[in-house]
């Protein structure tokens, strides 16, 4: 499905003394199938923006369309499984006395049968690769663990857009791999991605098109290496190495992934 | 997220918020006081009168003021409702069976119904107008005679402090929550009274388990400080009772003596 936000403003707290634009005047789109990324700096709106597109915040001003069609007009329920969102920090939210049956909660909530709910339990589990805490208690899970759950009770639903707000927050450096391994393989199963990051260098290594947020507004949008190259001091590492290798070397080209910008440096050193 | 109840601090400058937190904490207790002791109908009008005065002073939007009541709406319905129902004095206005609504019975339910309003008001106003910190220092000075028979008034502050201090951190802690469960499917306005009471579950559980863990984070970090108690501990601002702050008092104690007067 493809997903956009049309001129999306939001206010919180209007008419109070702690009215705070978060949004002003968002538009973005995203397509089928693509991994979008977002970043933006903490305060940017980046967190108020991802809840816009379940519709838990009603835009002060401006639509969300689901495939052209206005989401207010679509069935709550019917909106939330299938763009399905993973708040920061999600294992906030980890509640049933065991993984299984809080990963059970949302396809409960769909009103589908016990068979299928196992299956999908077990199935999203075993996506985030946390197969084997089916039968421990959340809270008894250590930090990746219990990140990986959260994400699964998302999962469970089968969404056809999955957004994550900062999903690897705080997590060591192999459960974000994983993390990431994760988001490229649901792409492949054709389902969209938006990812809320701070930390440009996973973006870089995921992300189709990146959304930059400042201010509440979009500052730019495009594919990693058009946004990145135009101000490599904000860039991933790979960027900075490579941008300042092409002053004397323009054949290094515009790589920003890391596996890009490897095969661009071992071109450079054969040639 | 921040839809505002009774009791919440709203930050503008005004003289009422400028006030020393003593001079008000005494001014509310005499006004609370006070007000059992008007009892006549014309007294707790002027005192209703000098109050909305006082709103106005502490330029809190009279709409505003007026959404912080709405928790207790239904109580002050309640209790006029029964006034009006089992009151027998005056003359008989509606006689339905065994209903009956007599004119002595509407007159009490309406000086009952200003009596808690004006009370509830008056507590709101001190929240509405002095900060959380500032109320619980006020408290602690004003409670601190009572350290000689080792009541523990620092301590109790600090209690209140924190409680105060964490009642927007859990709300929104509580709204986050409900967002994640929302997403994940749950529905939280359908049903009868008990399945909408279950499905506060999901929110309940994690919000409970979060508030001991940030109780647990918040001891950490005042040892880490070198919190230990009450005994020689200083305070960033002094609290200074001026002249401003006795006319204050003086005059909300005349208000009320006239209030008991009339």
């Amino acid at each position: 499905m493809k997903l956009e936000l049309r001129d999306v403003s939001y206010v919180y707290a209007p008419g109070t003394p702690f009215e705070v634009e978060a949004l002003r005047g968002v538009s973005l789109v995203v397509e089928q199938g693509e991994v979008l990324g977002i970043v933006g700096g903490t305060g940017s709106g980046k967190s108020t923006l991802v809840q816009h597109m379940n519709l838990l915040l009603i835009p002060t001003s401006g639509d969300v369309l689901v495939d052209n069609v206005d989401a207010r007009t679509l069935k709550k329920s019917d909106l939330r499984r299938r763009v399905g969102l993973v708040f920061q920090f999600p294992e906030a939210a980890l509640f049933a006395p065991t993984v299984e049956e809080d990963v059970a909660f949302a396809p409960r909530q769909l009103g589908l049968g016990e068979a299928e709910v196992r299956e999908r339990v077990i199935e999203s589990l075993r996506a985030v690769g946390a197969g084997e805490l089916s039968a421990r208690s959340p809270f008894a899970l250590s930090g990746g663990e219990k990140r990986r759950a959260a994400i699964a009770g998302v999962l469970a639903m089968k969404p056809e857009v999955l957004v994550l707000d900062e999903p690897t927050a705080g997590l060591d450096p192999a459960t974000r791999r994983e993390l990431l391994a994760l988001i490229l393989g649901l792409r492949q199963t054709g389902i969209s991605v938006v990812l809320v990051s701070h930390d440009l260098d996973e973006v870089a290594e995921v992300a189709d098109r990146i959304c930059a947020l400042h201010e509440g507004r979009v500052s730019a949008t495009g594919t990693p290496a058009e946004l990145f190259y135009t101000d490599p001091a904000q860039a991933p590492v790979t960027v900075r190495v490579a941008s300042l290798l092409r002053a004397s070397k323009p054949g290094i080209g515009t790589p920003v992934r890391f596996e890009e910008t490897l095969q661009a440096l071992r071109a450079l050193q054969g040639g | 997220m921040t839809s505002r109840t009774l009791g919440q601090f709203y930050p503008v400058a005004s003289p009422v918020h400028a006030l020393d937190p003593r001079a008000k904490i005494l001014a509310a207790a005499v006004f609370v006081v006070g007000l059992f002791l008007v009892d006549s109908t014309v007294g707790l009008l002027f005192v209703a009168a000098a109050l909305v005065a006082l709103v106005g002073v502490s330029r809190i939007p009279a709409g505003t003021f007026v959404r912080f009541m709405r928790p207790v709406l239904f109580i002050i319905a309640l209790t006029v409702f029964f006034q009006v129902l089992f009151s027998r004095e005056g003359s008989t206005l509606i006689a339905w069976g065994y209903f009956e609504v007599h004119t002595g019975g509407l007159r009490l339910g309406f000086f009952l119904a200003l009596r808690i309003l004006l009370l509830v008001s008056s507590a709101g106003l001190l929240t509405a107008t002095t900060a959380p910190v500032a109320l619980a220092d006020g408290i602690e000075d004003l409670l601190s005679p009572l350290k000689r028979v080792r009541f523990p008034a620092h301590e109790v502050a600090m209690m209140m402090t924190i409680a105060l201090r964490f009642i927007p951190t859990l709300g929104q802690e509580a709204e986050k929550i409900r967002g994640a469960q929302a997403a994940r499917g749950a529905d939280f306005s359908e049903g009868g009274p008990l399945r909408r009471a279950r499905s506060l579950v999901p929110v309940l559980v994690p919000l409970t388990v979060g508030a001991f863990r940030r109780a647990d984070e918040l001891a950490e970090a005042m040892e880490s400080r070198g919190y230990r108690g009450g005994e020689g501990r200083t305070r960033y601002r002094e609290l200074i009772f001026g002249k401003g702050d006795a006319l204050a008092l003086i005059v909300t104690v005349l208000i009320l003596l006239v209030g008991i007067l009339l």
